[in-house]
């Protein structure tokens, strides 16, 4: 899961996540961060470098 | 001391704040960060967590979602009347009970008070696939930033001096327009103007780079360009009016204290 707040600053980048996973399939990732409002480069780490593992984790619970 | 509003927005707000010193603009950060109450999630009881997350992942999850309430209607459990038992002056509780497949969100959480919701709906929780469920009870209780940073209402607060500069005998040559990484010079006629001011980082590039040793880089020591966010919890007006009653009132202390001493 993506986490809730940014690791460095403590804002809140999760409540994007649904659609910036949506729009990165068509549209550049850096644009998409720049339209979301997501300014710093501590927050657009977060969701540029995130990687979703509960398909994985998914079978074995 | 002088205020100047840049920008005011619900989470954001920038002003330059002048005739202070860096020790107080210090501390108005840092009160931001600190001392400022809101609402954050600090108690979970899990009925049934079947998800892909441990108990404790999904109760640090919860406890991060910034709650928008207003915080005046409610006591620090330390100090309610009903001594920190728990009553409804001091907690309220919210509960969230989903079942997979779907994505739950904080906006699906149900709240026994109206006025506290989360401040984004959309923050997901937990993805539940097929047969997991979710059932939990969450207590929120005011705290400020100094106990956890669930609490902490202003993120990424910070300031800078008042940038100053000054440009004399130039030739024009466009070099300083080139190198500077804010885009703030410009070439009009034949003098280098400075579109932006707040804007310059104080690298002084421009500064090295000039052959005519035409542009001085200097900042004023006494006037500071102010920024603070806010996750949603709090207005950004409110933060800052808080921050500042927080220091008022811890000054107030430190005379009274003062006093019975002489
Ligand atoms: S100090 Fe840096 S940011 Fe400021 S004007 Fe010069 S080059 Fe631009
Ligand atoms: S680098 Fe110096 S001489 Fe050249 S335009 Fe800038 S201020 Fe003028
Ligand atoms: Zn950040
Ligand atoms: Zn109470």
């Amino acid at each position: 899961m993506i986490p809730v707040r940014c690791f460095s600053c403590g804002n809140v980048i999760s409540s994007v996540w649904d659609e910036y996973k949506k729009r990165i399939q068509t549209e550049d990732p850096g644009k998409v961060l720049d339209d979301l409002g997501v300014e710093r480069y501590c927050c657009r780490r977060m969701l540029l470098t995130h990687v979703e593992l509960v398909d994985l984790l998914a079978p074995y619970q | 001391m002088d205020i100047d509003i840049i920008e005011l927005s619900e989470r954001k707000a920038r002003f330059v704040l002048s005739g202070v010193s860096a020790s107080f603009a210090n501390a108005l950060r840092r009160s931001t960060l600190a001392e400022v109450p809101v609402l954050a999630i600090d108690d979970v009881n899990i009925y049934d967590n079947t998800s892909v997350l441990f108990d404790e992942q999904l109760a640090l999850r919860l406890g991060l979602i910034p709650l928008k309430a207003n915080a005046k209607n409610y006591n620090y459990p330390e100090e309610c009347s009903c001594g920190g038992l728990g009553c409804a002056s001091c907690q309220v509780s919210l509960t969230l009970s989903a079942e997979g497949p779907k994505i739950v969100h904080a906006g699906d959480m149900v709240s026994t008070d109206p006025d506290v919701r989360p401040a984004d709906s959309s923050i997901p929780i937990v993805e539940l696939k097929e047969k997991h469920k979710v059932v939990v009870e969450a207590v929120a209780r005011l705290g400020t930033g100094r106990k956890h940073s669930k609490w902490q209402a202003g993120v990424a607060g910070g300031y800078k001096n008042m940038p100053i500069l000054i440009i004399g005998d130039c030739d024009t040559c466009g070099k300083c327009v080139e190198v500077c990484p804010r885009k703030i010079l410009k070439l009009e006629g034949n003098r280098v103007k400075v579109t932006e001011i707040i804007e310059c980082s104080l690298c002084k590039l421009c500064e090295k780079t000039c052959d005519m040793n035409a542009i001085k880089v200097s900042d004023d020591p006494e006037s500071f360009v102010m920024t603070f966010e806010t996750s949603g919890n709090i207005t950004a007006s409110e933060l800052a009016i808080e921050a500042a009653g927080s220091i008022k009132k811890r000054a107030g202390q430190l005379v009274e204290i003062l006093e019975t001493l002489g």
